[in-house]
């Protein structure tokens, strides 16, 4: 057997916290052998970054290293100085992380970045380097490299940045590139794209890889094996496809099983007749219009579309392609053109919702963090829209039922739940109004995939129990694909497609849905 | 709020804040009890007494009794600068964050007027206001309020813009809540930490701002034994006796230190990620 290139043997990691230390990596033995890529898969605070940090020898002050090892080839990490680390970043080791934006100096050129790495590990000379940096920024699919040598980050996209990274991650040839969610900070068609030139330069080069990632699927399409870490610990390691296939673990198990797949719907009833709220030619423009300067930057425009009672509309698009102004737009939060239909009244303006409105039109957002008032128990958060909308503050243990949370949770703060939690308070008081439509805009987005699933699920039995209509607003096809009764694609601040899921696979759909699709991550287990 | 307290006490700041605080409280409360001597009875032939037996603190040119005069002039100077910058506070930060939630056109007249305000210096304001309304504590009082009205103004809005853009003000806003309401109830809890810093700091201030007040005879009027007009009125002895200019400097500089020691303390303190 071939020595393998990366092996990390027993090793463990704790953190000192003012609450004594804190275990992040327990007794993790991985190998990854040449040319072999090493898929990565946990859900967040189960230690894959600090996995990452720890091969890379850049851990935060207060971490401890009771034992294990860490091996390169034949050269023991743990044991070499800071100096001679520097000659293995980069020359024998690189890496790729979530964020381009942060991981680029936004002082330097792209270029000048580039050949520095060049300069330091390779020894050539200015010239010889710009040379080899334009190649290297040919060699992933860059148009003009020249030009975009002299840029700085400011002036690139995220997926130039992105390949811009992985350029000089593979520039000094290494043996080992660590990559941490390269693709999570993109969406999801330059992200499918990242990921297609990753494979081919994998191939070209046989460098061996390791592949750290939140999102299954993903991984499933890029490395050979995966190792499932679970609160520090490796609970499983296979090849690819018996892991998504014949999971052995039952936490595996549970993280395969909470992958949204397409093709098993969790919705089969039909939506109601008629129309609960109509938008009409809906246009939003962000900014002051002023005398002088450029006009206000528009966030949507035209755009029209109609919610049935109980119908699951989902509304997909990348980052920036107006699907959260239109939920704005629709729950009075931004000024608005054209005009909202509901309950037989037209409405032009937010000062036109009156309280019927409000009450039947609820909004549930991204970030729990953020839209729970830290400064309230989740008590006196449920109370309010009771209050307002003429309901008891009695039935909060109600609501907290409702939600699957115990009644106890009404006397705790925000910050004392997590973020799952949260997110089910945030649905509970939207869920206080007794509402018609809920305005979901993104809220599974930041959860884990697992909390993910059982969130969708706490949605679905709300809307058996109050048939209430769901806009799902999501960048997850495949999350759309399973639940909701028709799709509203989006993009640069227009609708180009709204038609019922089934016809999704049809032939008259716009091309850009068919690229949406086709980025998406081909579900786990769905390919060998 | 005796979690707050705990907090407080851990760092070496706060404790020692609290107690200076501590000690001045009493002062103003046990103060006229406390004296050992009437603080406005002469003595002819005690005058210039250099701190001894009879005098701890020495007395003053007319043979009063100055740790007396500074026992009771607590009574008179503290709760003045605490009551002026309350009120200040309360206003500035209730503008502030409404400012902050109204923005656009609303958010820009009433920061530029703030900015205009702002622009006259704190000591000047406070003089012009005492010399228009008339000389006296109460004045005085209002003098400072409105004096510290544009900064706080200042410090509240710049917090209050990022809570704005959170989102359980837009979800306030979503379900139709009033203005007052998500102003007063969501917002200004979350902005209250940098609030009481800068109020506890600004008391110092304060406790200056009046002290300059009556050394300039703006202020209290004599024989009131207030800090500020004892070092006016010992300015004319300086050579002859020190120790009436430092005794009440020392005790208009260990209040002011006290309460920026307890401003440093609570914005440790405050900090609500700091939960370990």
């Amino acid at each position: 057997m071939t020595r393998p290139v990366l092996d990390v043997a027993g090793y463990t990691l704790d953190y000192a916290t003012r609450a004594g230390p804190y275990r992040a990596l327990d007794d993790v033995s991985l190998q990854i052998a040449p040319g072999e890529v090493l898929g990565l898969v946990g859900e967040s605070g189960s230690g894959k970054t600090s996995l990452a940090w720890a091969i890379m020898r850049a851990l935060p002050g207060n971490a401890i290293e009771p034992a294990g090892a860490i091996r390169l080839g034949a050269e023991d990490l743990m044991r070499m100085d800071q100096r001679a680390m520097g000659a293995i970043r980069g020359r024998r080791i690189g890496m790729v992380f979530q964020d381009p934006a942060a991981s680029l100096n936004p002082t330097l050129t792209l270029g000048r970045q580039l050949t520095e790495v060049l300069e330091r590990h390779r020894g050539l000379d200015r010239a010889a380097a710009w040379r080899e940096g334009i190649e290297a920024l040919r060699r992933v699919e860059l148009r003009d490299p020249e030009a975009l040598m002299r840029r700085y980050p400011h002036e690139a996209s995220g997926g130039e940045k992105q390949r811009v990274v992985i350029a000089s991650a593979f520039a000094c040839r290494p043996e080992l590139i660590v990559f941490d969610e390269p693709t999570t900070a993109l969406d999801v068609i330059t992200g499918a794209r990242i990921l297609d030139l990753f494979r081919r330069l994998r191939q070209e080069t046989g460098v061996a890889g390791l592949y750290i990632s939140h999102d299954l699927a993903l991984v499933g399409r890029v490395a050979g094996r995966v190792a499932v870490l679970q609160r520090g610990r490796v609970v499983e390691q296979a090849a690819a496809a018996t892991i998504f296939q014949a999971p052995a673990h039952p936490y595996t198990r549970a993280l395969v099983d909470a992958v949204p797949r397409p093709e098993r719907r969790l919705v089969r009833d039909e939506p109601g007749d008629g129309e609960l709220i109509a938008a009409r030619d809906i246009g939003v423009r962000y900014g002051r219009r002023r005398w002088f300067g450029a006009a206000p930057v528009s966030g949507a425009r035209g755009i029209s579309l109609a919610v049935r009672p109980g119908e699951i509309l989902g509304v997909v698009g990348e980052s920036g392609s107006g699907k959260s102004t239109l939920a704005r737009a629709l729950t009075g939060l931004a000024p608005f053109e054209g005009e909202i239909g509901f309950a037989g009244r037209r409405i032009t303006a937010p000062a036109g919702m009156d309280a019927a409105y409000r009450r039947a039109v609820q909004i549930v957002f991204q970030h729990p963090d953020a839209s729970l008032n830290p400064r309230q128990r989740v008590g006196s958060i449920l109370e309010r829209p009771l209050r307002l909308y003429g309901g008891e503050a009695a039935s909060i243990p109600r609501l907290l039922e409702e939600v699957r949370l115990p009644a106890g949770f009404a006397r705790r703060y925000p910050h004392q739940l997590s973020g799952g939690e949260k997110q089910r308070v945030a649905v509970a008081r939207a869920f206080a109004a007794n509402p018609a439509l809920v305005v979901c805009d993104e809220i599974t987005s930041s959860l884990d995939v697992s909390v993910q699933a059982s969130v969708i699920e706490l949605l679905l039995a709300l809307r058996r129990q109050h048939g209430t209509a769901y806009l799902f607003i999501t960048h997850d096809l495949n999350l759309v694909r399973q639940i909701a009764h028709r799709v509203a694609v989006m993009r640069q601040g227009e609708l180009v497609d709204l038609l019922p899921t089934a016809a999704l696979d049809g032939a008259d759909v716009h091309p850009y849905t068919r690229e949406l699709i086709a980025a998406s991550p081909t579900p786990v287990g769905a390919r060998p | 709020m005796t979690d707050l307290l705990r907090r407080l006490l851990r760092t070496p700041q706060g404790a020692l804040g609290l107690l200076i605080l501590l000690l001045i409280a009493l002062a103003c409360v046990f103060g006229p009890s406390l004296a050992p001597h009437d603080p406005e009875r002469m003595n002819i032939l005690g005058r210039f007494r250099p701190p001894g037996a009879q005098n701890w603190m020495g007395a003053d040119q007319l043979g009063r009794d100055m740790l007396s005069r500074l026992l009771i002039g607590a009574r008179t100077t503290v709760p003045l600068a605490l009551l002026a910058t309350l009120a200040g506070s309360a206003v500035g930060a209730s503008l502030g964050t409404v400012s902050a939630y109204l923005g656009g056109r609303w958010d820009e007249a009433i920061m530029r007027t703030v900015d205009a305000i702002l622009a006259v210096p704190g000591l000047l304001l406070a003089l012009l206001i005492v010399s228009t309304l008339g000389k006296g504590g109460g004045n005085a009082v209002l003098a400072v309020a409105i004096a510290f009205v544009p900064g706080m103004t200042r410090v509240t809005r710049s917090v209050a813009l990022s809570v704005r853009r959170q989102d359980y003000v837009s979800a306030a806003i979503a379900r139709g809540e009033g203005g007052a309401w998500i102003v007063f109830r969501e917002m200004l809890p979350n902005v209250a930490a940098p609030i009481v810093i800068e109020t506890t700091i600004r008391v110092a201030f304060a406790v200056m701002l009046f002290a300059t007040l009556s050394f300039l005879g703006l202020g209290a009027q004599p024989p009131a034994p207030e800090w500020g007009l004892m070092v006016s009125e010992a300015r004319r002895y300086l050579h002859q006796a020190p120790w009436m200019i430092v005794s009440p400097g020392l005790a208009i500089a260990v209040t002011v230190i006290g309460f920026n020691l307890l401003g440093d303390g609570l914005r440790d303190a405050l900090n609500p990620r700091d939960d370990r």
